[in-house]
């Protein structure tokens, strides 16, 4: 997630103080100005034949030397006032920042029964790797027999949905045929209503419970749907795989089907399942091939890269730096010019030169 | 009378009776044709010319004593001053030069009154000049000192010496004794030939007054006199003011005190060429010794 500020126009708060200073400093200049050339003579005492003096090469050095003192002093001056009217106008730079997340939502939807939990160590080691080569998808794990859980919802927190998986690979693989685990029992409990005990492995109605446990309906975001499962359903669910693969693509979900046999003896509906896949637009591949991680992985990052569609930050910065350091540059200068003149004056006027 | 007395306290503070009357002794030296009447017989004073001390009422009265003669005519005395506005600058931090030019006029012409012989004045500048017929008295001497006190001022036209000259030679026909006030830095050309043609016609005395350094730097508190120390200066010729970093400079001092000095010789050098006496008046401390020099100097160019 790139967090940067991206720099736009830089622009005066009050443009119109900075006209009114430059114009008053253009005005108190000319009346300075004036003042300096019609001084008045009171106060001030008469000399006669003061223009011998322009013919001194000393008097000419001073003049030039005064020229080059002044000269600068002016220049230091105006661009002290330059650098404060631009700090008293406000320069003010638009930052914006683009909020840069990867919106997607990636939900695994495990099939907890018993023909496919040999399968799901496998499958769940298939989404660890899946999910070490995620980056700002949000994740959630949802596992269901004739009915679903979620074991944890859409979450971005990496750490903890492989704590979970390693929880579930755990749980997984303590099934047997005989007498499973307390762990498998543990981790599958309330996937298995023995209310309906008719039925159980209902791919349709996981595939739906898990579709609706994407939140967030109104947000643009790209959903995608990991589903592990044998395709062998026991009895009737009140969706179909075909609705279910419907109701999906209804929703704006791809599906992804990791496929396994199943329990030898019995062979699943894969086509139905590969069928729902294909109508999300979602990929089908069969737990055991080759390249099977890779190709979900693949599929994930085909998914449209939905932006969430947040508005960038925009934020408005006093820029002060330009101005102070124009000021400092004046007042500086202005320092310097007054104590070279200070000290070459005090020079001229050390008496046995 | 405001300006007579100034000069009449001024000669009495700082020259004694001796110095005062040695002052008059030299005066009167300086007139070529001395009357024939006898008048009556003073003490002897440094200045007076040996051919009058009577050696036999010397010896009776064991002081030295000189023959006075009632003058066969009466002297004319014309000051010319030259009023333009550079004689409104300053002298020095205290002393106007208006007010030294008033003043070196005033010992000339109170000296000449106390002689009993016209004074007369001629003023002007590059405008205009204007002349005041010769009269006797302190209070028409006080008068040609107010004339010139009034017609100095800053916003006046630029001095013209050599107009003044000529307006002098113009307006003046008889034969006087010529007392030119001025502050010219340099003998002009025009002034050169004025003077030319004036020292055949009168003795002519040269004063000039100087002018304040502005490269020194204004001492920045008031002086004892009351008057305000000096701050700004300006140009009284250009009117603008002499920037403030000019002064203080010691390089600058200098070389603006060597061109003064050379400027002050080749006045002096210009003016012996024409055969004109000259003095330079410094400050009014100095003013009298230097009307003293003039005249003692004019006799001695006289005799030779």
């Amino acid at each position: 997630m790139g967090v940067s500020w991206v720099p736009g126009e830089s622009e005066l708060r009050w443009p119109w103080l900075v006209v009114a200073l430059g114009v008053l400093v253009a005005v108190l200049l000319l009346v300075w100005l004036r003042v300096w050339w019609r001084r008045p003579p009171r106060s001030a005492a008469y000399v006669a034949h003061a223009t011998r003096l322009r013919r001194l090469p000393r008097y000419r050095a001073l003049v030039r030397r005064r020229a080059l003192l002044g000269g600068l002093g002016s220049a230091a001056a105006l661009v002290a006032c330059a650098g404060a009217i631009l700090l008293g106008g406000r320069l003010q730079q638009a930052q914006t920042l683009e909020r840069d997340d990867v919106a997607r939502d990636i939900m695994l939807c495990l099939d907890a029964s018993g023909s496919t939990a040999p399968w799901n160590v496998d499958v769940v080691q298939e989404l660890r790797d899946i999910v070490e080569d995620l980056e700002g998808e949000r994740i959630g794990l949802t596992v269901w027999n004739n009915a679903a859980i979620t074991k944890f919802p859409l979450t971005d927190d990496y750490e903890f949905v492989l704590e979970q998986l390693e929880q579930a690979e755990l749980a997984f693989s303590g099934w047997t045929d005989y007498l499973a685990t307390e762990e498998y029992y543990a981790y599958t409990a309330g996937t298995f209503v023995s209310e309906f005990d008719r039925q159980s492995s209902l791919v349709g109605d996981g595939l739906v419970s898990c579709v609706q446990r994407f939140d967030r309906p109104d947000e643009d975001r790209g959903r995608a749907l990991v589903l592990a499962t044998d395709g062998e359903q026991r009895g009737r669910g009140v969706f179909s795989i075909e609705e279910a693969g419907a109701y999906a693509d209804d929703q704006g979900v791809v599906v992804h089907t990791i496929a396994n046999p199943g329990e030898p003896a019995e062979d699943g509906d894969l086509d139905e399942l590969r069928a729902a896949a294909r109508a999300t637009g979602g990929t089908y591949a069969l737990l055991g091939s080759d390249g099977t991680a890779e190709e979900v992985v693949d599929s994930i990052d085909d998914l449209r890269a939905a932006r969430i569609e947040r508005p960038p930050l925009r934020q408005v910065v006093d820029r002060n730096g330009p101005g102070t350091v124009v000021a400092g540059i004046g007042v500086g200068l202005l320092l310097v010019g007054w104590a070279v003149e200070w000290l070459v004056a005090a020079r001229g006027r050390r008496p046995g030169r | 009378m405001p300006h007579l007395t100034r000069v009449k306290s001024r000669l009495s503070i700082h020259a004694h009776r001796k110095v005062r009357g040695l002052l008059e002794g030299e005066y009167a030296a300086i007139h070529v044709g001395r009357g024939i009447d006898f008048n009556d017989l003073r003490e002897y004073v440094r200045g007076d010319d040996v051919k009058d001390i009577d050696w036999k009422a010397s010896a009776r009265s064991r002081t030295l004593l000189v023959k006075r003669y009632v003058a066969e005519r009466k002297h004319t005395v014309v000051l010319a001053v030259s009023t333009g506005r550079t004689m409104a600058a300053m002298n020095d931090a205290r002393v106007a030069k208006r007010d030294l030019a008033v003043f070196v006029a005033g010992v000339v012409g109170y000296l000449a009154t106390r002689h009993g012989d016209l004074v007369a004045l001629v003023h002007g500048d590059a405008h205009r000049q204007h002349a005041r017929p010769p009269g006797n008295g302190e209070l028409h001497l006080e008068r040609l000192l107010g004339v010139v006190h009034d017609a100095i001022r800053p916003s006046g036209p630029p001095s013209d010496l050599a107009a003044v000259l000529d307006y002098v030679s113009r307006a003046i026909r008889r034969r006087t004794i010529l007392v030119v006030v001025s502050d010219e830095t340099h003998v002009s050309e025009p002034v050169a030939a004025s003077l030319r043609r004036l020292t055949a016609q009168h003795e002519v005395l040269f004063l000039t007054i100087g002018d304040l350094d502005p490269t020194v730097p204004g001492t920045g508190h008031d002086e004892p006199g009351g008057r305000p120390a000096l701050r700004r200066l300006v140009d009284v010729d250009a009117g603008d003011e002499v920037p403030d970093w000019l002064r203080g400079d010691v390089l600058l001092q200098q070389e603006y005190a060597a061109l003064v000095a050379s400027e002050e010789s080749q006045l002096r050098r210009r003016l012996e060429q024409l055969g004109v006496v000259h003095e330079r008046v410094h400050d009014t401390d100095s003013a009298i010794s230097a009307v003293f020099r003039l005249l003692e100097r004019h006799r001695h160019a006289r005799r030779r």
